[in-house]
C-alpha cells in the first residue's frame, strides 16, 4: 500500500468499480472490451474486459490502509489510514452531494502518532470505523471512531487544537476523541467486525488474537498466537476466521477459539493477503510476497470444522493469473470466482476468473455428467451419430445383454446374430464354438484332459484348438494331384491325415465323411455372394475351372462386379511355365488387387511349392481359410511352426478368430485377455470362457475377473434378471460357482433348519424337495420338524400343516386355467412354498396366500388387520405383471 | 498483569567518544540494514561521556573488540509488563511510574540491579540473566510471568526456579547520595515508520556521528546548561527516538510521530560519578516519589548514568515543588541554572556548596 505495495478494493455496491491504492487512489470501471463506453484510454484486463480510469485522488500521502464505506450512500467514501496514525475520510469521482461533503476531509487523530495498520467499517452501524494502530507505551492501539461525531467540544481538547492547527489547515474537521479505546500498550495489526454481533470486534494484536466486546470493554476473549495478521471472516460461515503469520495460514472457529482448527501448509515466503471468496463456499485465496501465483484452498467438503479430531480435507491448487509478480488481488463481490489482480509494479491489472474444479461421473449407461461451478452438463451417446461412429462397447454389451446374447446354448452360432451379426470376429468365434456332433465325437480324443477322457462322455468336452490337434498329427500322406478338369500333373504336393481332415472340418471347408469335398462349402459361399472367397477355395482345391465358373457367376450376379470376368480371364491363362510372361506379370500385378482373395489366388499360382507366404501371411484373409490352406499344403515340419506363429500373432492382436487355433485353453485365455484389453468386451469373454474346462480355464483368475465384472456390469444396469439368468447359465457350465443356500426355514420350537437337519447334502440348498414341495406327489410328506418332531405351522387358509402339498382347488381363478402346462408345473412348485408376512407373521402356502391377496387387502387370519401385501413392494409388482400378461 | 521475559539476550556496551570512528560501519549496518544484520534489539544512546549501545548477541557479533569498546560482562534479559487489556485508564501517568511500585520497588528490595530502557512504545526492564530466578520469585505474586521462546510465550512456574533461587546475599548497601542534574534543554520522544528510515538517513547520521564537530571548543558551562543526549532504538521493528528540540529541528517534521499534544520533557540526570552496574535501588529511588505523585516519566539508563525524563509541565514538581517533596528526607540544592538533588537515606538534607 505504501508506494511499492498496491492493493485493490472492489466497490461494495457497484459490481463494475474498484479502487487501486498505491501511492494514490485510482478509481476504475470495468467493462466489456470495445464497448461504446470504453474509450481509447481503456486498459485491457482480459480478452473480454477492459478498465477505464474514472478518477484519481492523491490528497492523502503516506497511505497505509484503505477501507470502503459499506453502505450505499455516500457512494464512494473511503477511509485512509496513514503512517502517522491519522485516519482521513476521502472520496473519489463524486459529485459532491451534501452528506458526503460534510464528511470529506474529516480527520481522526490518535493521541500518540504511530502507524495505522488496519481499518474496518462496522457493517451494521456504518458510522463506526475501527482503526488498528502500532504500539505505544501509554496509548491504546484499537480506536473506534464515530464519523458523525462533532469535533471536540471540550475545552482541554480545544487547547490542543490550537497547537495542532499549525499542521492542519482546517482544524475544524479534526476529531481527537474516539468512541472506544481498546488494547492499551499493545499493537494492533488487523481488524474485522464479527457478523455475529455488531459490537464484536476481532483484532489481531501483538502475539494474540482478541475479541473485544463493546458492550463490556473491560473484558476481552483472547488467544495467544503468532497468526495475527489479516484476520478475515468467512462470509459463508460467520464463525470461521482466517489469519496468517509469515507463511502460515491459521483457520479458527470462534466457537472453539483455544487453538486453530487447522493450519494450512506453510509457504516458503511470507504471505501478504488472505481472502475468502464471497461467491463460493469455503474457498480461500492466499498470496505470498514476490509470487506470480495465487494459492487456493478449497474447504468445500468440511461440513463442521470442529468436532472430530480428523483434519478436514482441503484441496489445494494454484492459479496463475498473469506472468508478472502479483501485488494484490480482490475477489469480485458478486461475479462467481472472479478476481482482479494487480501486478506488484506498474499497476498492470488482470481480470481473472478462477476455473472451477470439474467433478465428473460416468453413468452405467454410457452417459457422462460433469459439474462445473453452478452448472451441470450431460453428454449422452448421440442417437443421431449412429452408423458414423462405432458405438461404445458398453452400449453394445447392454444391447446384446438385452437380446440374450450368449444364452443360446442349443444353436451356439446364433449368438453372433444376437450380438448384432455385424462383427466378423464374433461370427468366427461362435461358429468355432459350435459343438457339432461330428466335432464332438472326433474331438473327444483330442481333448487335452486325459482324466476327462477316462470319465467318459458325461463331462463336457472342451475344444482345445486346431493347434493342438495338428500337433499330434501323424501318418501324413503326401500326394500330387492333377488340376481337376485338366490332365496336367501339378507339382503341388498336398498332405492328408486324419487330424488334417478334422482341422479342415473345423474350418468349415468340408463336411463329415471320408471325402474331401468342398462343393457344399462353395455353394454356401456362393449363396452368400462371397464370390472371390469361393473362387479362392475352389482354386486351393486345384479346381481352376470351378474357380473360373464361380467368378463368372459372380460377375453376372445382381450388383456383381464385372471385373471378376477379367480376373477369370487372367486365371484361365494359368501356366506352370516357370519363366512365362503370365507368371511374371501376375506376381507383380496381383499386389494391386484390392480383394485379398483374388490376391492370394494369384499368389498361390505363382509361388513355388512349399513356400506359400503370400497366402499364409495375408492378414485380410479369414483365419479359417488360411488355416485350412496350411493344413492342405504345409508339410509336418512347416505346419506346427506356422500354427505357432499364427497363434502368437492372433494373441498379440487379440483376434477372436484365433480361438479356432487356441481353443478354450490357457492359450485361449491369453488371446481373450488381449481381446478384452483391446475392446473391454467382458461379456463375450465371460460367455466364451465358461465353455472352457472348469478345472483349468474357468478357474483362471482372469476369467473369474471377467465374469465378476460382467455380473457387476449387469447389476449396474439394473439387469437383475439378466444377471440371474447369467448366474444360472454359469452354474450349469461351472457347478462350483453355484451359490450356497442363503435362506433356510427354521423350526419354531427347536430353531433348527427343517431342511438342514435331515439333508444329506446340507449345502445343496435343495431342502424343500424332501418335504413334498418339489411337486412330485409320490415323495414322502413331512409335516413335522425333523429335529424335534413338532408339527410345522399350519397354513392360515387351508389350515393344513405346512409341508403338505397344496391342492389345486382353492382360489383357482381364470388365470390359472389359461396358463400352459409348464408354467402350471412351475407354479405348482411355488404354490407349496412357505410364505409369511414379516409384519404380522401370519402366512401359509404361497399359492394360497397369493390367491387370497388377489381379492383381499387384509391378512387372512381373522382379527388381524395387517395389510400384508401392501407392505410388500414386489408383491404389488407381481400383481401388476400378472394383470398385464392376462 | 502479565510480565513477559522476552527472547533477547542482551549485552550492554559503551563506545568512547574518540573511538566512535572504529564502529561507524557496524552501527550504520545495525541501524539501516536491519534485514541484513539480523539484530532484533538495538539501542544507541549518545551522552556527553560516551555512546551506550545495548544490543542482542546477533548484533554484538558485529562489534569488533577494541580498546574503545567497554562491555559489561553479564547477559541481560529484557522484561516487559503487559497490562493485559485491562483498560483502566484512570491513571494518567504512564511508563516507569506505572511499574514503579509493582516491579521496580520489589526488585530493589531484593537487591536486583536493573537497567531501564524506555522507548516510545514501551518500557524495558533489563535484568541480569543470573538474577532471573530471584526476579521470577519476587514478581510471581504480582504477575503472570511468561517466557518467550521462539516467538511463543509459555508460562513460567516458580517451581522451575525454586532450586536456583537464592537471595542475592548482599546486605542492603548504604544508599549512596547521587547528585541530580537537570539540564535546560527540552526533549521529545518520537517514533518513525521503519520504512521511512532511509528518508532520514543522512540527518540521523549527521546527528549521531557529527554532533560534536560544530560544538567543539564550547565552554564547559554550556555543557551543563544543555547536555547532549540522543537515543535511537530499533527493537522488534519499532523505532524510538529521544532527542532535544534542537536536534528535532533537523528532521523533517512530517515523518516523525509523536503524541498529538507534542509534549516536551525535561531530563533529570542521576549520578555525578559513573554509577556502575551493581548498585541497586537507584531507579526505585527516583520512580517511587514520581509514582506517589502520579508523574509520568521515561527512564533511560546508560553505561555511566541514569536519565529520567519527566513531562515539562511537571518538571517544576521535581525542581521547584520537589523541594517540598523531598524536604524531610532529601535535600535540594540549586546548582547553577540546573538543579542538583541530593538523595540520602538518612532522613536529613546534606546540601552541597554552590559550584
Amino acid at each position: 500500500m505504501s508506494g511499492s505495495k498496491p492493493d485493490i478494493l472492489w466497490s461494495p455496491h457497484h459490481a463494475d468499480r474498484y479502487v487501486i491504492c498505491d501511492s494514490e487512489l485510482g478509481l476504475y470501471r470495468i467493462g466489456p472490451v470495445g464497448s461504446g463506453e470504453t474509450k481509447a484510454g481503456a486498459l485491457p484486463l482480459s480478452v473480454e474486459t477492459a478498465a477505464t480510469l474514472l478518477a484519481i485522488n492523491s490528497d492523502t500521502p503516506y497511505m497505509k490502509c484503505v477501507a470502503w464505506y459499506p453502505k450505499h450512500e455516500p457512494e464512494c467514501l473511503l477511509a485512509v489510514g496513514q503512517a502517522n496514525g491519522r485516519v482521513v475520510l476521502t472520496s473519489l469521482g463524486q459529485s459532491h452531494n451534501s452528506k458526503c461533503k460534510e464528511l470529506m476531509g474529516k480527520e481522526f487523530v490518535p493521541k500518540h502518532a504511530r502507524q495505522c495498520n488496519t481499518l474496518a467499517w462496522n457493517p451494521v452501524d456504518s458510522n463506526w470505523l475501527a482503526a488498528g494502530l502500532d504500539k505505544h507505551r501509554a496509548d491504546f492501539s484499537v480506536l473506534i471512531w464515530d464519523i458523525s461525531s462533532k469535533f471536540s467540544p471540550e475545552a482541554s481538547v480545544a487547547a490542543e487544537k490550537i497547537r495542532l492547527s499549525s499542521g492542519d489547515t482546517d482544524s475544524g474537521l479534526v476529531v481527537t476523541k474516539p468512541l472506544y479505546e481498546l488494547g492499551q500498550n499493545d499493537a494492533c495489526l488487523s481488524l474485522c467486525w464479527l457478523p455475529r454481533d455488531q459490537k464484536l470486534l476481532l483484532a489481531g494484536m501483538h502475539r494474540n488474537l482478541a475479541i473485544f466486546d463493546l458492550r463490556n470493554t473491560s473484558q476481552k476473549t483472547f488467544v495467544n498466537t503468532k497468526a495475527i495478521q489479516g484476520v478475515t471472516v468467512d462470509p459463508h460461515f460467520p464463525d470461521r476466521v482466517a489469519s496468517f503469520f509469515e507463511g502460515q495460514v491459521a483457520i479458527w472457529d470462534l466457537r472453539k477459539f483455544e487453538k486453530p482448527v487447522l493450519t494450512l501448509t506453510e509457504q516458503p515466503k511470507p504471505l501478504t493477503k488472505v481472502a475468502w471468496c464471497p461467491t463460493r463456499m469455503g474457498l480461500l485465496a492466499t498470496l505470498t510476497r514476490d509470487s506470480n501465483i495465487i494459492r487456493l484452498y478449497d474447504m468445500q467438503h468440511t461440513p463442521t470444522p470442529i468436532g472430530d479430531e480428523t483434519e478436514p480435507t482441503i484441496i489445494e491448487r494454484s492459479v496463475q493469473p498473469s506472468n508478472s509478480l502479483i501485488g494484490s488481488f480482490a475477489w469480485h463481490p458478486t461475479s462467481q470466482n472472479r478476481m482482479v489482480v494487480v501486478s506488484a509494479a506498474n499497476r498492470v491489472m488482470t481480470d481473472f476468473t478462477v476455473f472451477e474444479r470439474i467433478s465428473l461421473a460416468w453413468s452405467s449407461t454410457t452417459s457422462l455428467m460433469w459439474a462445473c461451478g453452478r452448472h451441470l452438463y450431460e453428454c449422452a451417446e448421440g442417437v443421431g451419430g449412429e452408423g458414423t461412429v462405432e458405438k461404445d462397447i458398453a452400449t453394445k454389451m447392454r444391447q446384446r445383454a438385452q437380446s440374450r446374447y450368449g444364452h443360446d446354448t442349443v444353436q451356439v452360432w446364433k449368438n453372433h446374430l444376437l450380438a448384432g451379426g455385424d462383427d466378423p470376429q464374433l461370427k468366427s468365434l461362435w461358429y468355432t464354438l459350435v459343438p457339432f456332433p461330428m466335432q464332438v465325437s472326433l474331438m473327444k480324443q483330442y481333448t487335452e484332459d486325459v482324466e476327462q477322457k477316462q470319465q467318459g462322455s458325461k463331462q463336457a468336452l472342451v475344444y482345445s484348438g486346431i493347434k493342438n490337434i495338428v500337433k499330434s498329427s501323424s501318418g501324413t500322406t503326401e500326394n500330387r494331384r492333377c488340376w481337376s478338369g485338366s490332365d496336367r500333373q501339378t507339382d503341388v504336393p498336398r498332405f492328408h491325415s486324419e487330424e488334417r481332415s478334422l482341422a479342415l472340418r473345423l474350418c468349415g471347408w468340408i463336411n463329415r465323411g471320408p471325402d474331401i469335398n468342398v462343393e457344399p462349402f462353395l455353394r454356401s459361399l456362393e449363396g452368400e455372394g462371397e464370390w472371390e472367397r469361393a473362387a479362392a477355395v475352389a482354386l486351393f482345391n486345384l479346381d481352376i475351372r470351378r474357380a473360373i465358373q464361380i467368378l463368372n457367376k459372380g460377375a453376372s450376379a445382381e450388383r456383381g462386379d464385372l471385373n471378376l470376368n477379367v480376373v477369370a480371364m487372367a486365371l484361365s491363362g494359368y501356366t506352370d511355365e516357370k519363366s512365362s510372361l503370365w507368371r511374371e506379370m501376375c506376381s507383380s500385378l496381383r499386389l494391386q488387387l484390392k480383394n485379398p482373395y483374388l490376391c492370394v489366388m494369384f499368389a498361390f499360382l505363382t509361388s513355388e511349392p512349399g513356400t506359400y507366404d503370400g497366402v499364409l501371411y495375408e492378414s485380410s484373409v479369414a483365419v479359417t481359410d488360411r488355416v485350412a490352406f496350411a493344413c492342405m499344403f504345409l508339410n509336418d515340419a512347416q505346419l506346427p511352426r506356422y500354427m505357432e506363429k499364427l497363434t502368437s500373432e492372433m494373441k498379440e492382436v487379440g483376434n477372436l478368430e484365433g480361438i479356432l487355433l487356441t481353443g478354450l485353453t490357457k492359450d485361449g485365455v491369453d488371446l481373450m485377455e488381449s481381446y478384452v484389453d483391446r475392446t473391454g468386451d467382458v461379456q463375450t469373454a465371460s460367455f466364451c470362457m465358461l465353455k472352457g474346462s472348469p478345472g483349468e480355464v474357468v478357474k483362471d483368475p482372469r476369467v473369474q475377473c471377467w465374469i465378476e465384472n460382467y455380473r457387476n456390469l449387469l447389476d449396474a444396469w439394473r439387469f437383475w434378471h439378466k444377471r440371474a439368468e447369467f448366474d444360472i447359465h454359469r452354474s450349469k457350465l461351472d457347478p462350483s460357482s453355484k451359490p450356497l443356500a442363503q435362506v433356510f426355514v427354521s423350526c419354531n420350537f427347536c430353531g433348527k433348519s427343517i431342511s438342514y437337519s435331515c439333508s444329506a447334502m446340507p449345502h445343496q440348498g435343495r431342502g424343500f424337495s424332501q418335504y413334498g414341495v418339489s411337486g412330485s406327489p409320490t415323495k414322502s410328506k413331512v409335516t413335522s420338524c425333523p429335529g424335534c418332531r413338532k408339527p410345522l405351522p399350519r397354513c392360515a387358509l387351508c389350515l393344513m400343516n405346512m409341508g403338505t402339498p397344496v391342492s389345486n382347488c382353492p382360489g383357482t381363478g381364470k388365470s390359472d386355467e389359461k396358463v400352459d402346462l409348464t408354467r402350471e408345473n412351475k407354479l405348482a412348485q411355488f404354490n407349496n412354498w412357505f410364505t409369511w408376512c414379516h409384519n404380522c407373521r401370519h402366512g401359509g402356502h404361497a399359492g394360497h396366500i397369493l390367491s387370497w391377496f388377489r381379492d383381499h387387502t387384509e391378512c387372512p387370519v381373522s382379527a388381524c388387520t395387517c395389510k400384508c401385501m401392501q407392505l410388500d413392494t414386489t408383491g404389488n409388482l407381481v400383481f401388476l405383471s400378472r394383470s398385464q400378461s392376462d | 498483569m502479565d510480565l513477559h521475559i522476552l527472547d533477547h539476550r542482551l549485552r550492554v556496551t559503551s563506545i568512547c567518544k574518540n573511538g566512535l570512528v572504529n564502529f561507524t560501519h557496524p552501527l550504520i549496518k545495525l541501524i539501516f540494514l536491519r534485514n541484513r544484520a539480523r539484530c532484533k534489539f538495538f539501542s544507541l544512546t549518545e551522552t556527553p561521556e560516551n555512546y551506550t549501545v545495548v544490543l542482542d548477541e546477533e548484533g554484538f557479533k558485529e562489534l569488533q573488540p577494541s580498546e574503545h569498546l567497554l562491555v559489561e560482562s553479564s547477559v541481560w534479559l529484557p522484561l516487559n509488563v503487559v497490562s493485559n487489556g485491562n483498560s483502566s485508564s484512570s491513571s494518567q501517568a504512564v511508563g516507569v511510574t506505572k511499574i514503579a511500585k509493582s516491579v521496580i520497588a520489589p526488585l530493589a528490595q531484593q537487591h536486583v540491579s536493573v537497567f531501564m530502557l524506555s522507548t516510545y512504545q514501551t518500557d524495558f526492564i533489563l535484568v541480569r540473566e543470573k538474577d532471573l530466578a530471584v526476579v521470577i520469585n519476587t514478581l510471581e505474586e504480582e504477575f503472570n510471568i511468561y517466557r518467550e521462546v521462539g516467538g511463543e510465550y509459555s508460562a513460567v512456574l516458580s517451581q522451575h526456579v525454586h532450586n536456583g533461587f537464592q537471595k542475592n546475599g548482599k546486605e542492603a548497601p548504604q544508599l549512596t547520595v547521587h547528585p541530580l542534574l537537570i539540564p535546560q534543554n527540552q526533549f521529545c520522544v518520537m517514533s518513525l515508520d521503519p520504512d521511512t528510515l532511509p528518508a532520514i538517513a543522512t540527518t540521523l547520521i549527521d546527528v549521531l556521528f557529527y554532533s560534536n564537530s560544530p560544538k567543539e571548543g564550547a565552554l564547559p558551562s554550556q555543557d551543563l546548561d544543555c547536555i547532549k543526549f540522543f537515543s535511537f532504538s530499533l527493537i522488534d521493528g519499532y523505532v524510538s527516538l529521544v532527542m532535544d528540540t534542537e536536534a528535532q529541528r533537523q528532521f523533517p517534521a512530517d515523518l516523525l510521530f509523536t503524541s498529538s499534544s507534542r509534549e516536551l520533557w525535561r531530563m533529570v540526570r542521576i549520578g555525578g560519578q559513573p554509577l556502575g552496574f551493581d548498585e541497586c535501588g537507584i531507579v526505585a529511588q527516583i520512580s517511587q516519589p514520581l509514582a506517589d505523585n502520579n508523574i509520568s516519566a521515561y527512564y533511560i539508563s546508560t553505561f555511566s548514568f541514569d536519565h529520567a525524563l519527566v513531562s515539562k509541565p511537571l518538571a517544576a514538581d521535581v525542581t521547584g515543588t520537589g523541594t517540598q517533596l523531598y524536604t524531610t528526607e532529601h535535600g535540594v540544592q540549586n546548582f547553577r541554572r540546573g538543579y542538583v538533588l541530593i538523595l540520602t537515606n538518612r532522613g536529613h538534607c546534606s546540601p552541597l556548596d554552590k559550584g
